[in-house]
């Protein structure tokens, strides 16, 4: 389905100033969390623990049978066993994609995923990365050949994509720079991964992405929010999407679902 | 040269007075200034001629021009360029002209040139112009983005600008303005330049000085003129203005204009200005009010207005044909169910009208609105415009007009027939609506009106601008900066800016060079072009300034279409249920590529719609109006003074309640009421000046409160006030209010209270679809283009985040400024407060003009249903 292209209602807007401190706060991640987080979800107060500084916010313990895995707001999984960094619609080459097209879309997004997902493989050190889908947007351009010189640096790391309906590049060029393309489902220690949920294996726990799963976010005064979110179901978990010019989906969980939502780089638990 | 003497005004008169015609002073005026070379205005209403004003002037011309063969004379290229705002109205005023051509046995040929026209049709008009082009602003933009467009003008005579006062106020506008520049500046070069020149063969050949001086006198012969015509509005000597900016450019060396029969030498500044011609016709009109029974149980919030149907249908009874305007598209659909159930002997004759009903069926209810087969018809604003229904006798108004200049217009759609009167009933939708009724009538007694101010600055559509030029013969900067910032819109533009957009659409803003293939304009030796065809035709799809909501067809599952509906509501809805549009119950069945399939349904429930158009603001003149009216009314409570007005009469039970629980403020006082319920503490303030100024108010007077002391509030407005509401006390006394009201640091404050980024994000759709940041796909290509497809609140943050001072991001934030602020007006405001007396009041219980913003703040909880009773409790208690 087609990215839903919405105007929010115009209506009696609510506005918030319980902590008018805010206003005077002087980093600018901080003005940037005070004017899109606060307004929303102050008054239920957890996130002023955050608000030192948010990127340092550690990663987020998470078990799954188990396991132990690790959920990061930068929108990744780490799981500990396999030391295996889990991602999902990256969407690599995409800038390029509009670029081509005349869409002057800033190219700034694509080099801040990468630098993002080299930032992760500091900070996890992971043997492996499990792409659980889309790891390119479309045909190849300009752009790829920036991947190639990134993967060229992380030779050692084993890079598993399980294809997407967006990876329609030829078959050597995954072979080329040493990705493994699995089709289908990959199946790790009882744990599937797969990139879209309808078709995965119902039977064991499974990863997927491709719908880039959205939560509205409903604050006082009538406001609401979106922001990308990890969501855990008793048998699957659907990843945010990783790159950061997607869109979202919204999903509506059920009460026994455990959603994760990423607002400015931080996680909360909803 | 004198009009009377000359050869086309004997021609033309004679053919008129055979006709038994006599032709109105003003339509003289505007054909002598026509032969003069002089360019100008037409002020004028509909349905008096003023076609005529400028379409015979242009064939006077003509006649004058060729006085011995302009009968036999044909392929005279394109003479006249007549812009028009509306599709529908292109027919009927061609085939107006097609007959006048014909009877005056000219050999001249009438094109139309929108949307709808057809390829072939296109290509006939490539080969060999016709000689008159009605065309849209869009398709005037499509044209410029033809190869060879300046040959198609190069015979131009007379651009003439249609229904201007609807066009100056938005980016449409701007358009118009941008395409005139060019045409200017092309008519310019035909004058200096002998790149271009204006011989009839076409043929192109180097010239020596004295062929060139030759031609330029030839040159100046040939009357170019720009006319506006336009109805009445409150700036209108701007409007001329604007539309002439670049023709009367002074600082260039080659004026275009010729004066008076005058040498060079003569030519004062007063003659070169642009000329208004009035009409000064006065056509009667007749206001009444629709009058509830009982003012005390007449609800006093509300939007509907369903209770006074009743009284309507007398009025239908009388008149041939009524057009009853609503606000809304979802209202209208709800009277036409409602009209159907008190007089189901209407059926059949009274039929629904909005802009989201599929094209054919609108078609057919205009048809049969012409043969006056149609006892009524329910509509909102897409009858506003156009041509006139002759049988219509009588027009009723539900609900505000948020304007005098949009209530003069439609009760103007009624009597048309000569020495007619124009007739129109206001029905309010809530009790205090009332005082706009004597509002309206006093504006019209005084000539009030409305102005519309020009848009400055639109970085998207020069954007637009831009390409189109890049996509047909290419464009060198210089030249083009200094037409584009000939015009009024752009007269400010900096050379920084000029160089962003231009970067804009060569390089794409940043990139990572050596792995960027970013391509839309190329550079190629100074000249600036889109080479690329796919580009260009996906530039050519994309021309245009109007962005509607992303629609969804509806069609019966048996085929069938019936119209279009937004996508956000349909998203809404599950398979099952049932919703309204053009007066049908509708099932949804499936949503499928993009179309939402039907079937009839029977449910007595359903749901309406909500198209979520803009909702109007109150106009400045009608709130200053307003404030007058309650002058009146407070006299009529205070001193006893009867009011002529019988609306103002008929309220008087609400204003002595309001007067006795609180006060009724005067032209030159504010007032602020205090009062403590069971849902908190309200403050509520009445300045009159519309939602939007309101709704910035209240967050920028929250703000302001919450400085000194902590405290939450929650914000409803309307067009009348705004309420503040906090669990707590809110310390506003005569201590600190004229401070709370200041408009010291007034920009600060706002961007501290006001969430602007949302409000940019809302605005930056628009602006990406006209600056081609979005691709909405080519017709029955849907899926093939999904790779391109991003959303505009994607777009958005990707911008706001790494390209933060790209101009169209920067456009966006100075409209929410301009236009959901409207800073200027908020400004006025405050400033008029700080002049007048703040009048504090702590009444015990809600009062009459504090109901409706209450009312407003509980709609959104609550169904319709009970919000109706709700209401009618809460009414009651207040009357105890």
């Amino acid at each position: 389905m087609m990215l839903l292209l919405r105007r929010t209602l115009q209506r009696p807007v609510t506005l918030l100033y319980k902590q008018q401190s805010f206003f005077s706060l002087k980093s600018p991640f901080k003005k940037k969390i005070v004017t899109s987080i606060t307004t929303f979800l102050l008054p239920k107060g957890p996130l002023l623990t955050y608000l030192c500084d948010p990127f340092m916010q550690a990663p987020v313990q998470h078990k799954i049978l188990g396991q132990t895995f690790w959920l990061s707001a930068q929108r990744c999984v780490f799981w500990e066993k396999q030391k295996a960094l889990i991602l999902s619609d990256l969407h690599l080459g995409k800038t390029g994609h509009f670029r081509k097209a005349g869409i002057a879309v800033p190219q700034a997004v694509y080099k801040e995923d990468l630098q993002r997902l080299l930032d992760l493989l500091h900070y996890f050190k992971p043997e492996q990365l499990i792409v659980v889908g889309d790891l390119f947007h479309s045909k190849a351009n300009k752009e790829l050949q920036l991947f190639e010189r990134w993967r060229s640096d992380f030779e050692q790391l084993k890079i598993k994509l399980v294809r997407g309906n967006h990876d329609i590049l030829k078959k050597d060029w995954y072979a080329a720079i040493n990705i493994e393309v699995i089709e289908g489902t990959l199946t790790i220690e009882g744990f599937s991964f797969t990139h879209d949920q309808c078709d995965a294996d119902a039977t064991t726990y499974s990863f997927c992405g491709h719908i880039h799963p959205g939560i509205v976010l409903n604050g006082l005064g009538k406001q609401t929010l979106r922001a990308p979110c990890f969501y855990f179901s008793p048998n699957h978990c659907i990843l945010p999407a990783f790159g950061k010019f997607t869109g979202l989906a919204n999903i509506h969980p059920a009460k026994k679902d455990v959603v994760f939502a990423i607002a400015d780089d931080v996680l909360i638990k909803l | 040269m004198l009009l009377s003497s000359s050869k086309g005004y004997k021609v033309i008169n004679n053919w008129l007075r055979k006709k038994g015609y006599k032709p109105f002073l003003f339509q003289q005026q505007t054909w002598q200034h026509i032969i003069d070379g002089r360019s100008g205005l037409v002020n004028a209403p509909t349905g008096t001629g003023k076609t005529f004003s400028v379409f015979l002037g242009a064939l006077i011309q003509f006649i004058n021009a060729h006085p011995d063969n302009y009968l036999s004379k044909q392929k005279n290229g394109l003479q006249l360029l007549w812009i028009t705002p509306l599709r529908a109205l292109a027919k009927d005023i061609g085939r107006a002209m097609e007959e006048v051509i014909g009877e005056l046995e000219l050999q001249w040929k009438v094109g139309i040139r929108n949307g709808d026209t057809s390829i072939s049709d296109r290509q006939k008009q490539k080969r060999q112009m016709p000689e008159v082009l009605i065309i849209t602003p869009e398709s005037l933009h499509l044209l410029l983005a033809q190869k060879g467009y300046p040959d198609v003008v190069k015979d131009l005579k007379i651009i003439a600008v249609d229904e201007w006062h609807e066009l100056i106020g938005g980016k449409r506008g701007v358009q118009v303005e941008l395409a005139i520049c060019r045409i200017v500046g092309l008519k310019r070069a035909g004058l200096t330049d002998d790149s271009w020149q204006m011989t009839d063969d076409g043929v192109k050949e180097s010239k020596t000085v004295k062929e060139k001086t030759a031609a330029n006198s030839q040159l100046s012969a040939i009357n170019f003129c720009i006319w506006g015509i336009s109805a009445t509005i409150g700036n209108l000597s701007q409007a001329a203005e604007v539309l002439l900016a670049s023709l009367f450019q002074l600082s260039d060396s080659t004026p275009l204009f010729k004066t008076n029969k005058g040498t060079e030498e003569q030519k004062s500044l007063k003659e070169i200005s642009p000329v208004i011609v009035r009409a000064n016709l006065h056509k009667r009109l007749i206001i009444d009010s629709i009058l509830p029974d009982e003012i005390e149980k007449y609800p006093w919030a509300g939007h509907l207005g369903i209770k006074l149907a009743q009284k309507i249908l007398p009025i239908l009874e009388k008149s041939k044909t009524t057009l009853i305007f609503i606000n809304t598209r979802g209202m209208s659909e709800q009277w036409y169910q409602t009209l159907l159930n008190i007089a189901p002997e209407l059926s059949g004759v009274i039929a629904l009208h909005h802009g989201s009903i599929e094209n054919e069926l609108r078609g057919w209810v205009e048809d049969a609105l012409h043969e006056g087969k149609l006892k009524a018809v329910v509509c909102t604003a897409s009858l506003d415009l156009g041509v006139d229904f002759r049988p219509v006798e009588t027009v009723i108004q539900v609900g505000s007009p948020k304007g005098v200049a949009r209530f003069l217009q439609r009760a103007g759609r009624s009597g048309h027939s000569p020495d007619a009167v124009s007739k129109i009933y206001f029905l309010p939708t809530h009790s205090l609506e009332l005082i706009e009724a004597a509002a309206l009538k006093s504006a019209v007694e005084k000539t009030i009106i409305e102005s519309r101010e020009p848009l400055a600055l639109c970085y998207d559509v020069l954007t637009q601008y831009l390409c189109t030029l890049a996509v047909s013969e290419g464009f060198t900067p210089a030249k083009i900066f200094k037409e584009v910032t000939s015009t009024f819109c752009f007269q400010h533009l900096t050379d920084k800016d000029w160089n962003e957009i231009l970067r804009f659409i060569t390089v794409g803003g940043t990139a990572l060079q050596q792995y960027d293939e970013y391509k839309k304009v190329e550079v190629e030796d100074g000249v600036y072009k889109i080479k690329s065809r796919r580009v260009a035709m996906r530039h050519r799809m994309h021309i245009g300034t109007i962005v509607s909501d992303a629609m969804i067809k509806v069609k019966f599952m048996t085929g069938g279409y019936i119209g279009v509906i937004e996508e956000y509501f349909i998203s809404r809805l599950e398979p099952g249920d049932t919703f309204t549009l053009a007066g049908r119950q509708l099932e949804l069945i499936i949503i499928k590529d993009m179309t939402v399939l039907v079937k009839k349904s029977s449910a007595k429930k359903s749901i309406v719609p909500s198209w979520l158009g803009g909702r109007l603001p109150l106009s400045q003149s009608l709130g200053k109006l307003l404030r007058e009216k309650l002058n009146e009314a407070g006299d009529q409570v205070i001193n006893g003074v009867v009011s002529n007005d019988i609306e103002l009469e008929v309220l008087h039970p609400l204003f002595a309640l309001q007067q006795n629980l609180s006060h009724i403020p005067n032209a030159n006082e504010l007032l602020i009421e205090q009062i403590e319920t069971s849902d908190g503490f309200h403050l509520f303030v009445y300045p009159f000046e519309g939602r939007l100024v309101h709704e910035a108010m209240a967050a920028l007077l929250a703000y302001r409160i919450s400085k000194t002391t902590p405290i939450t509030f929650s914000i409803a407005m309307n067009d009348y006030g705004f309420e503040l509401l906090s669990d707590q006390p809110i310390p506003v006394d005569d201590t600190n209010v004229y401070k709370l009201f200041s408009p010291d640091d007034l920009l600060l404050d706002i961007q501290r209270s006001v969430n602007a980024t949302e409000m940019a994000k809302r605005k930056f759709r628009d602006i990406a679809v006209i600056g081609g940041l979005i691709f909405q796909g080519f017709p029955g290509e849907y899926k093939k283009q999904r790779h391109l497809q991003a959303s505009a609140g994607l777009l958005f943050n990707v911008f706001n985040e790494y390209e933060p001072n790209n101009v169209l991001l920067r456009q966006a934030y100075q409209e929410v400024f301009d236009q959901q602020m409207e800073e200027v007006r908020l400004r006025d405001m405050l400033n008029r407060i700080q002049a007048s007396k703040i009048i504090l009041t702590y009444p015990q219980r809600l009062t009459p003009f504090c109901f409706p913003i209450k009312v407003d703040s509980m709609r959104e909880n609550l169904t319709s249903e009970k919000l109706a009773d709700r209401v009618k409790r809460m009414q009651q208690s207040l009357y105890k």
